[in-house]
């Protein structure tokens, strides 16, 4: 009898799924949400082991690190999995609203086995421990993400997919090539093995290449080039789980790097720091000036990057054991409310017919579910109490203050001014009505697809308040050290 | 420095680098593909010095060869596009709206750090770095196969390798679901004493690629460099016309697309039992598992890789060229 443990599930499960959808595209939608559900439980499963029992390693093939591969599950990852199995879930039920009937049959029959791929790429990373196999991970992703961005088949999207397969190849080649500088001095490419190292100056160059090849990847200022028409371009759920999800598992190998070995210098985490504020600020600026409501979205995107790249630098080097969390949070908080409000952004403009954000004012359709939506993942992106995002920028600026960076919290509060005034720009459009002409039907356009965007929405407010006990779960396993 | 082969290599390694600038710099499309060619057809024979033979055939193979073909492909698609089809030199690298100069310095910039980063991290290695291959030798007995590489990429890190066959799982549905409409170049038809050289060298390929794969056991190959060259099975009987991909092949072509990952990975979960986890070969029947995901990840790596050469989901042909096949 097989018995197969549910860290390995959680890879493999998306990846039969992925074939089955891609071998069988009638039965896609089926297929994929039988995978979602089925991933979800042995994410719930994992969950609980790791509740249970603290880190869960399986050395696959029996060799055990550092000549075979290891994965690990600890809290932070079995976070990032239910993050990415969460709002998959979500996200995938409102696809099938987005993608139905006859004209979006291709759409239909690739997107399921790009995204399982996608799924199956984001949660090996997560459970990764191994350097190596990180990269090849992340081309998986690179691919399926590539794929999904061109999915719409239109000039536009494909052209923003070009520039995103060619940005994330070379941060996938810059990041190789560290992993290679890496292994030809320690000789193994676990994480274990790098926390061992000796800080050299070499090593310290091949961390800076694996972290420039990941900037480049999360679209980090100034970086950021090619996100904004990426994900603008995208079709609804893809850009939600582009947006939400996909960003965040080079987000995330950056944070396992800086657990498993410290950055070297004080400079290299300022650096980090200061390219995060120029996304707050550049990022700010562009959502002002934009004109189209998907593309504020995705320039929100490029702000909330930086923020989280200012949450890892808060407190300097020192504060590196600590601030890790407010990233985490901070990423946990993005995802599901950036997913909850690319899928109001994509039945906004179903209903109304257009995204330009001057004329939103003037459509006589309200999508009123879709808008309240809109504003309660506004209202977390901001970081407005007591949603999620209130937390982590919270804890943002408890770490600076407690370190005495000033400048970080003028940055946090500069960004979180230009969100309020970016975001306004939209409540406006929403909330006027004085230049329709004839009556505004205000309470039309409603469906069944507005309850997963809706509930997103709502759960990037309610987990605010669960803040303490997700704290405490992603700290489980940490520092790698002390796992058994 | 007393190795005559030294002013080989040192030949060797200066002809890379000037083939390198070449096809960089070369303004004719077509030209800077066959510089390339050239440069990775050198690049395999340097890997040859530096006694990597795997990374020799898979940069000849795979590098060199399907990629080589690749680029030819997409420069005829842009000819026809173009409508330069017929004029060899007609295509040259002329981008229509002239890039800033700003976005050209941000990018020496960014490649100045990058190439100081690299130059950083490739003075201070050192010389001969630890490796695996202390680990490697004590674990071979145990692996099922004779050969280091084979055994790294089948068994010790098999994980892996599932993975990097996944990666040209999702690079073939990403350019499937790329719809293109109905304007394709007509595909480059090779004349009749192509035909002929088809006809020859054929069966040869299959054999080689069969014994690339074969050899993986106890000697340089295995399931990459074997599928890539019986890719160019598929890309010979593409260009000779003699298969004509129709779309009610769809079904069979996703089923070998797929064949090599879900074996492998059926193959993994299925040993996890009775205290092994998942990829633990019991060590009698490691071999022949081994052999087994190897022979049909083979299939779909050519199956993929000739798959990526014809570039599209196959669509229902023009009626005019419906008439010239039958």
């Amino acid at each position: 009898m097989m018995t197969i443990d549910p860290v390995t599930l959680a890879i493999f499960l998306p990846l039969f799924g992925a074939v089955a959808a891609f071998v069988a595209p009638r039965a896609a939608a089926l297929i994929g949400l039988g995978t979602l559900a089925l991933t979800a439980a042995a994410v719930g499963l994992l969950a609980r082991d790791v509740i249970a029992t603290g880190a869960v390693i399986v050395p696959l093939g029996g060799w055990g690190a550092p000549l075979g591969i290891e994965l690990r599950a600890d809290g932070l990852s079995v976070a990032m999995l239910v993050l990415s199995v969460a709002v998959g879930f979500l996200v995938s039920l409102s696809a099938l609203d987005a993608l139905k009937g006859p004209a979006n049959a291709r759409q239909r029959q690739y997107f399921w086995p790009l995204w399982l791929l996608l799924l199956t790429g984001m949660n090996g990373v997560y459970l990764s421990s191994d350097i190596f196999n990180l990269y090849v991970m992340i081309e998986i992703i690179a691919l399926a993400a590539v794929g999904l961005t061109v999915l719409t088949g239109t000039r536009a999207a494909v052209r923003a997919g070009l520039d995103y397969m060619y940005a994330s190849i070379l941060g996938a080649l810059l990041f190789l090539m560290g992993v290679g500088f890496i292994y030809l001095q320690l000789g193994r490419l676990d994480f274990a093995g790098l926390m061992d190292a000796e800080p050299t100056g070499a090593l310290f160059a091949a961390v800076a290449l694996m972290l420039v090849g990941l900037a480049l990847k999360t679209a980090l200022f100034p970086l950021h080039f090619w996100l904004p028409a990426a994900h603008a371009n995208a079709t609804a759920p893809a850009s939600a789980l582009l947006s939400g999800l996909v960003v965040k598992a080079a987000l995330y190998i950056v944070l396992r790097l800086s657990q498993y070995m410290p950055f070297p210098s004080e400079s290299l985490l300022t650096l980090i720091g200061v390219m995060g504020a120029g996304a707050v600020i550049w990022g700010g600026i562009q959502a002002l000036r934009a004109e189209r409501l998907k593309l504020l979205v995705a320039w929100s995107t490029v702000t909330q990057i930086g923020l989280i790249f200012v949450a890892f630098a808060r407190a300097g080097e020192a504060g590196l054991t600590e601030s890790w969390k407010a990233a985490a949070l901070l990423i946990l908080a993005h995802g599901v409310a950036k997913a909850a409000m690319f899928l109001a952004v994509g039945r906004i403009k179903d209903e109304v017919g257009h995204d330009t954000i001057r004329d939103l004012d003037r459509a006589p359709v309200r999508p009123t579910l879709a808008q309240f939506t809109f504003a309660l993942a506004a209202i977390s992106l901001i970081g407005l109490p007591p949603s999620l995002g209130f937390i982590g920028k919270w804890s943002l600026m408890e770490g600076a203050m407690a370190a005495g960076y000033w400048h970080w919290i003028a940055v946090t509060m500069i960004g979180t001014l230009m969100s309020v005034a970016y975001f306004s720009r939209v409540f406006a459009g929403f909330l006027r009505f004085d230049r329709v002409r004839g009556t505004v039907a205000e309470h039309q356009g409603w469906a069944v697809a507005d309850a997963a965007p809706l509930a997103l929405a709502a759960m990037a407010i309610a987990l605010g308040l669960m803040a303490a006990p997700i704290l405490n779960f992603i700290e489980i396993g940490y520092p790698f050290g002390e796992a058994k | 420095m007393n190795d005559p082969l030294v002013i080989f290599d040192l030949l060797l390694g200066g002809a890379i680098i000037a083939l390198a600038i070449a096809s960089l710099t070369v303004r004719d499309l077509f030209a800077a593909v066959v510089l390339f060619i050239i440069f990775g057809l050198l690049s395999a024979l340097a890997w040859v010095r530096l006694s990597a033979p795997d990374v020799a055939l898979a940069e000849a193979a795979i590098g060199t060869g399907v990629t080589g073909a690749l680029l030819l492909k997409t420069l005829h698609h842009l000819r026809f596009v173009t409508g330069t089809l017929g004029h060899q030199s007609a295509l040259s690298v002329t981008p229509h709206t002239p890039v800033p100069s700003g976005v050209i310095w941000a990018n020496a910039a960014f490649c100045g750090l990058i190439t100081l980063g690299l130059a950083v991290a490739f003075l201070g290695a050192p010389q001969a770095g630890p490796g695996f291959d202390a680990l490697v030798s004590e674990a071979m007995p145990a692996s099922g196969v004779e050969h280091p590489v084979t055994a790294i990429l089948l068994n010790f890190r098999a994980y892996d390798t599932l993975m990097e066959v996944v990666v040209l799982l999702a690079a073939v549905i990403a350019v499937w679901q790329i719809e293109r409409g109905l304007s394709d170049a007509p595909a480059p038809v090779m004349g009749e004493v192509w035909q002929g050289f088809a006809r020859l060298v054929l069966p040869a390929i299959v054999v080689v690629g069969t014994y690339l794969l074969w050899a993986g056991a106890e000697a340089p190959g295995g399931a990459f460099q074997g599928g890539a060259v019986l890719a160019a099975v598929g890309l010979l009987l593409l260009l000779t016309r003699a298969y004509v991909p129709r779309p009610g092949h769809r079904g069979i072509a996703r089923c070998a697309f797929v064949l090599g990952t879900v074996v492998f990975a059926a193959v993994a979960l299925l040993v996890a039992s009775g205290g092994r986890v998942a990829f633990e070969y019991p060590a009698d029947h490691a071999k022949a598992l081994i052999l087994l995901i190897e022979g049909l990840v083979t299939i779909s790596i050519a199956a993929t890789l000739a798959a990526l050469f014809h570039g599209r989901e196959p669509v229902a042909l023009r009626n005019k060229e419906d008439r010239n096949d039958t």
